[in-house]
């Protein structure tokens, strides 16, 4: 009889379509897990957000609490000397003169939680923040990629505890449920929602962030834990503390949806490095724009994507600030290869001041796209040779300057100058099928006459001489005429009659007489190119 | 009588200019041109070092000497993929038209136009030693000697033919190419003159595009 009456009790707080739902389940198919959340409980972030994590000093968090500056946080050599929570400042002082202290900084510690958005985000494209410490994790579809369970929460720890972060992990099935035991110390993993209630029921109410009034009302009824909360009668619960406390401890078992925000993290790339002095030389500059491009490949990994331009910002203390442009012909995230472009650029840049701060900003960039690697570097494999030649013409035009490097190529039309343009290297070529390459004709063909391989960029008026064209002396003509008459529809159009002809010196020279006569009815002879 | 000269041809310390010793140890880039060949060591122009063209202008038929060996380089082969071919500061523009008539892979050409002179070797230098490039020609008016020996050695860190046109004026200069060809206009056509040729002799060409001996 009492033990019926105690499984009465347990279940008050269910909610019959939900119970139903449970036991369908259960019948159905094997417990699929749907959601698995990850807490990251930062217990210390108060005191981490602002504590220069290589200095070695005694070093306190201070808050006003109602008036009175209180310790709220200490390092581990200033928690030696004796000073705890809730100390207040006089006292602490009085124990250890030397203690640097630090206001709390909430704006900062919200920076840090969204460096760390962006850092966990290599791990699942779901992150959510739980103010004011807690980071949620949903790793149910990462677990295969990272080789389960026990690696991913290796993994995710060893990288907290290398960025100077305590934390406390923990795993279930709903958010509320991770949260609470993260924060509650609880390093435990529930993959099943039956092992749900068990495991929250034994956590203390201090692991809740409800109001203060009700867990002291609740501790004032003997009620110290979460399982004592989930016997009492639901409608009596829901009238004393209000339907927002019973909301979440549906939540947490999984008896109601808990939706979560995502949080985005911004697509384009900007961050700023404050230096701590005025610096003007070169290499410490250039160590810290390292530091920058290291954050960029860790925000473009986390996104696939890859860019093709960044802009650095010099800020100095007076004037406008120095903007430098960095691109490559080829998309690219790796970083030795952005540094060696910098470098280049940053040799030739002239700085008017000293500089305070740098800005990197990257465009939103395109979608990765790579290669596998390949064991045996045949000389065969283009696509490789490809990349390397790209880098030497981004050092190049680093160096030069964009539009002086550049590839050539042939096109279809019968005036010569516009025969050839200079091209983009590594651009795709346009798409069109129809047409057999210009390059191929000119290549195939033996009807075509010969081109000269230099060209003038543009023609020159040769001297006449008793009616004959000089150029280092008289010209014998060899070959010709070839007529090329075109270009009448755009205001462009030639008429003229091209010779191959030969001077004193050796040279075959490319020539034309114009057939239109100018004003003084004179035709003239131009040179257009030589044969080289 | 014989005794003493089979002696004398057994001393190390002679050298004799026609022994099959001096093969070099490399195998030219045919040139295209077989009487050309023929003078060169190696059977062509000498892979991975600086050759250097001298002329009086430009125009008088140095490109036309190059183009065979160009174009099979820029053409892939086997297992060698199509090289790059870069063209630094050349003095008018290279005409795509003709270099496709001449079967030059126009997808493989690199144009560098360097605003400084003192930006030309420098690019020069940063082609040859990428090890990408299969040739880089460079046009240069301020070449000296310390510049060509820092052109030889990128052309032998990057394993590329360099190829340096130089005003005749640069002929009394020291020079660290390992092949100095002098471009001139002779009587029938364009005679080539060899004035310093690594592991080969001078020599002058007479006419060299044509088939027959002079």
């Amino acid at each position: 009889m009492l033990k019926k009456v105690r499984a009465q009790q347990s279940l008050s707080l269910e909610v019959p379509a939900v119970r139903a739902e449970f036991t369908q389940a259960s019948n159905a198919r094997p417990a699929v897990v749907r959601h698995l959340w990850l807490g990251v409980y930062l217990p210390a972030l108060a005191l981490e957000a602002v504590m220069d994590v290589n200095s070695a000093d005694a070093f306190a968090v201070v808050e006003d609490q109602q008036g009175l500056r209180r310790v709220l946080l200490t390092n581990a050599k200033a928690t030696a000397a004796g000073i705890c929570r809730g100390m207040s400042v006089n006292a602490a002082l009085a124990l250890l003169p030397v203690l640097s202290l630090a206001e709390r900084n909430p704006a900062r510690e919200e920076q840090v939680l969204i460096k760390l958005v962006t850092w966990a985000k290599q791990f699942t494209s779901f992150v959510s923040i739980e103010k004011p410490a807690v980071l949620l994790l949903e790793i149910a579809g990462s677990l295969r990629l990272f080789g389960g369970l026990g690696t991913l929460r290796r993994r995710i720890s060893g990288d907290l505890q290398q960025q100077g972060f305590t934390a406390s992990l923990a795993i279930a099935p709903t958010p509320l449920a991770a949260t609470w035991l993260a924060r509650a110390g609880n390093r435990v993993c529930i993959r099943d929602r039956k092992n749900l209630t068990g495991a929250l029921s034994r956590l203390p109410l201090s692991c809740l962030d409800w109001p203060e009034a009700v867990c002291e009302s609740l501790q004032a009824m003997g009620i110290a834990a979460i399982g004592d909360c989930l016997r009492l009668p639901r409608q009596g619960f829901a009238r004393r503390f209000g339907a927002s406390c019973l909301l979440q401890l549906d939540r947490a078992l999984g008896r109601l949806p808990d939706p979560r925000k995502c949080y985005l993290t911004a697509e384009v790339f900007c961050r700023e490095y404050e230096l701590n002095e005025e610096q003007s030389d070169r290499e410490l500059l250039l160590n810290a724009c390292r530091e920058l491009l290291l954050e960029l490949e860790r925000f473009l990994l986390s996104r696939q994507r890859m860019v093709q331009r960044i802009r650095f910002s010099f800020f100095h203390l007076q004037g406008p600030a120095t903007h430098l442009t960095v691109g490559c012909a080829q998309a690219d995230r790796s970083i030795e290869h952005w540094c060696e472009l910098l470098a280049i650029r940053l040799d030739r840049l002239q700085l008017p001041a000293a500089v305070i701060a740098i800005r990197l900003q990257s465009s939103r960039g395109q979608p990765l796209s790579t290669t596998t690697g390949r064991l045996a570097f045949s000389k065969t494999d283009s696509r490789r040779q490809e990349s390397l030649i790209s880098h030497l013409v981004e050092r190049l035009s680093a160096r030069i300057g964009d539009e002086s490097v550049h590839g050539i190529m042939a096109v279809a039309e019968h005036r010569p100058q516009y025969a050839w343009r200079a091209s983009r290297l590594f651009a795709q070529p346009p798409q069109c099928p129809a047409t057999p390459p210009v390059a191929e004709l000119w290549r195939n063909s033996s009807l075509l006459s010969q081109r000269p391989l230099w060209m003038l960029p543009e023609p020159r008026a040769l001297d006449m001489r008793q009616n004959l064209p000089h150029y280092q002396g008289p010209l014998t003509l060899l070959d010709g005429p070839e007529r090329l008459e075109t270009g009448w529809w755009d205001d462009d159009g030639i008429a003229r009659d091209y010779f191959v002809a030969s001077n004193p010196a050796g040279m075959q020279l490319w020539i034309f007489r114009n057939r239109t006569r100018d004003n003084h009815g004179e035709s003239g002879w131009y040179l257009h190119g030589m044969f080289g | 009588m014989d005794d003493v000269l089979e002696k004398l041809l057994q001393t190390p310390r002679l050298w004799r200019g026609c022994s099959p010793a001096d093969k070099p140890g490399w195998r030219g880039l045919e040139s295209g041109y077989p009487r050309l060949d023929r003078h060169l060591p190696g059977g062509g122009w000498p892979p991975h070092a600086l050759t250097e063209i001298l002329l009086e202008h430009y125009g008088t038929g140095e490109l036309k000497l190059l183009m065979p060996a160009l174009a099979r380089l820029s053409q892939a082969s086997g297992e060698d993929a199509a090289g790059w071919i870069a063209w630094i500061a050349p003095p008018f523009d290279p005409y795509p038209p003709a270099l496709a008539q001449w079967g030059i892979n126009l997808s493989r050409v690199l144009i560098v136009r360097p605003k400084k002179a003192g930006e030309c070797l420098w690019a020069a230098e940063q082609a040859l030693s990428s090890g990408n490039c299969v040739a880089v020609l460079v046009w240069s008016e301020r070449m000296d000697d310390v510049a060509s020996r820092r052109l030889q050695l990128a052309a032998e860190k990057g394993q590329s033919w360099a190829i340096a046109f130089r005003s005749v004026k640069a002929l009394s200069g020291s020079s660290a190419a390992a092949l100095r060809i002098r471009v001139s206009t002779g009587e029938k056509g364009t005679d080539l003159g060899i004035l310093k040729s690594r592991g080969g002799r001078p020599a002058v060409i007479r006419d060299y595009a044509s088939a027959a001996e002079h």
